[in-house]
């Protein structure tokens, strides 16, 4: 038996909304700690991992650990069935290979029950270890959003890389080449338009913008991103959700292979 | 060729050690490629028509040369590292398999000469394809080709098949691309089918798991090469009346061909004489390959742009232009296969939990 009712139910469509494009199918896992999801992009060379702690939940229950198989094209879909103010209530039972989605309206005036079937996704579950970072960048998510936009017009791959002076972004296309620099900066109004850039070491990795692309759909889920770099790990990006949890989205780089010398 | 009838036996008796992929997902990848059977495939299907086919100005056929440049820049377009495997000498014990090849395409001449003379179209096209045969001169063209284009190429002692799956063992190769089952019988741990189809005929690719099929199957490996030896291979006959799923039935209730030698009712089934199962089945487990790094060169080269126009363009009559704008892409093919995969840095674990929809068994 599952029943996780959230008040903020316009959450978890933006959830979805910043999901479904990376990913087709993946299992949720249920346990006392919350509502999770790790999965791959089709191609392995993107993780999404999402976390919404069972106590952001109005009530959560969760009587054994349990893993669903959903289609998240289907739930989007479901999902935006639900009104922006709407409680959102996920259901299902022991056993039964269907889960149900109630979207209540906030007056209480009107409910809407969405049943969905779910599937027997055979996925693998990586381990990712903890790690330090050799850099880490905090700066407003929409910023983000528009760097990453912006250089794909440009060309179709971005190194980032982080020195003392502030975190750069390049790209290089057939028309040209493009450099934003963003400097720390703490000197604002609000804390959530701040750029922290905490380093260790220099870094510079290079990655797929179209990727890139994608994780920035989360923008609306978080006023901030954190960036985390290591020059033998995959990037993360994550969007932390208030008083919930996060979405974090792993990036494997780009390699240069000495072995492709030229002759 | 192959192993007779094993690809349903699996769809049957061990679906989950088979699943379809897509082609994009093996990008980075490094996968070694049965040439031969490829060769194979691009003459009996490139650019022919009827008996025609596609030439060169000294009317030599340059279908294979057509097949194996387009099919393998898709593959480097994909961000793929194909390394292609020849064949060497074939196997003492395959004489008598090759013969029957041999006289079947003799067949074949005969047949094809006669829809000739009625001029039955389908019969024309049919029975000259049957009449392909693949020549020393078309591997060496390969060969030449694949080199200029940076591909490494390996020219395997004896199967190439056994060489490919002792490439995927020692961990060189993600995976075998043949449409030969018996790479899973060599132990080729992961093997892929309909890697080298044309994408106009959208087929996914077929990925098997041998570990799987084992588990599958609950057969250890020796047993798994009697199942095939059993179901019919090109080294042995097998014998007549037992097919995949008998065999399948005897393996597991006796063990190995020995035992169901000794128990089998030999007025029903008759064994031929001087069976050499016992032959066939050391060519499985012990075939003749290289083992050897210094024989094994894989490394991805840069494009001979000079020398794939002068062999193209000039000898074999190729459009300059598209070969020009070919070497292009093989040229930014290359920054593709530069992209990581998350496997590299992050591994599997077991999932922390179990399915909420209760798994239905049919068994």
């Amino acid at each position: 038996m599952l029943e996780l009712r959230l008040v903020q139910g316009s959450l978890l469509k933006k959830v979805m909304e910043a999901l479904k494009d990376l990913v087709n199918d993946a299992n949720f896992d249920c346990s006392a700690t919350g509502f999770s999801l790790q999965a791959m992009d089709s191609s392995h060379v993107a993780l999404v991992a999402l976390l919404l702690r069972s106590e952001g939940f109005e009530h959560y229950r969760c009587d054994r650990n349990l893993s669903m198989g959903m289609n998240l094209g289907n739930m989007s879909k479901m999902l935006k069935c639900a009104g922006n103010d709407d409680i959102i209530t996920i259901k299902a039972d022991d056993g039964s290979d269907t889960v149900t989605f109630m979207f209540e309206s906030p007056t209480q005036d009107k409910i809407a029950d969405f049943e969905m079937k779910l599937m027997d996704i055979d996925s693998e579950h990586l381990g990712i270890p903890e790690a330090e970072y050799h850099a880490i960048v905090r700066m407003p998510s929409a910023e983000f959003a528009r760097i990453c936009k912006d250089l794909s017009s440009i060309g179709d791959t971005v190194v980032i890389s982080v020195t003392k002076e502030g975190v750069k972004f390049s790209t290089r296309g057939d028309i040209g080449t493009a450099n934003i620099v963003c400097r720390q900066n703490t000197t604002v109004d609000k804390p959530e338009e701040a750029t922290i850039i905490e380093m260790n070491e220099p870094v510079s990795l290079t990655f797929a913008l179209r990727y890139m692309n994608s994780f920035t759909k989360a923008t609306p889920l978080s006023n901030t991103v954190t960036i985390s770099l290591s020059s033998e790990l995959p990037v993360v990006v994550e969007y932390k959700i208030a008083e919930m949890g996060y979405v974090r989205f792993y990036l494997a780089p780009k390699i240069e292979e000495d072995e492709d010398e030229t002759k | 060729m192959g192993i007779k009838g094993l690809t349903k036996l699996l769809a049957d008796n061990a679906p989950k050690a088979m699943k379809e992929q897509k082609f994009e997902s093996y990008f980075g990848r490094k996968i070694a490629i049965d040439a031969s059977m490829s060769i194979y495939q691009f003459l009996i299907v490139v650019g022919r028509s009827g008996t025609e086919m596609l030439t060169n100005e000294a009317g030599e056929v340059t279908s294979h040369l057509q097949g194996m440049f387009s099919r393998t820049i898709r593959l480097l377009e994909a961000g793929i590292k194909p390394v292609y495997v020849f064949d060497g000498k074939p196997p003492q014990l395959k004489s008598q398999e090759l013969a029957k090849r041999y006289s079947k395409r003799a067949d074949a001449t005969e047949d094809l000469a006669q829809a000739m003379e009625t001029g039955n179209k389908e019969d024309i096209e049919k029975f000259s394809k049957r009449t392909v045969k693949v020549t020393k001169q078309h591997n060496e063209d390969c060969k030449r080709l694949l080199k200029l284009m940076g591909v490494p190429v390996i020219e395997a002692p004896s199967e190439a098949e056994a060489q490919c799956a002792a490439l995927c063992k020692s961990g060189k190769v993600y995976a075998v691309a043949s449409e030969d089952m018996d790479s899973l019988t060599f132990g080729a741990p992961r093997f892929l089918r309909h890697l080298m189809d044309p994408s106009s005929r959208k087929v996914p690719v077929m990925e098997f798991e041998v570990a799987k099929i084992l588990e599958e199957l609950n057969l250890s490996t020796d047993q798994f090469i009697d199942l095939c030896i059993l179901s019919g291979c090109d080294y042995c006959d097998s014998i007549r009346g037992i097919g995949g799923q008998t065999a399948l039935k005897l393996i597991r209730q006796h063990g190995s061909i020995e035992n169901i030698l000794e128990n089998i009712n030999k007025e029903r089934y008759q064994i031929p004489d001087n069976w050499p199962y016992e032959e066939a089945r050391q060519l499985f487990k012990v075939p003749e390959v290289y083992a050897d790094d210094n024989q094994l060169e894989i490394k991805w080269t840069a494009p001979d742009d000079e020398g794939l126009i002068a062999f193209l363009v000039n000898e074999n009559g190729f459009n300059s232009d598209r070969v020009t704008k070919a070497i292009e892409k093989i040229k930014a093919a290359k920054n593709k296969s530069s992209q990581g995969r998350l496997e590299s840095f992050f591994k599997p674990v077991a999932s922390p939990t179990v399915p909420i929809k209760r798994k239905v068994c049919f068994h």
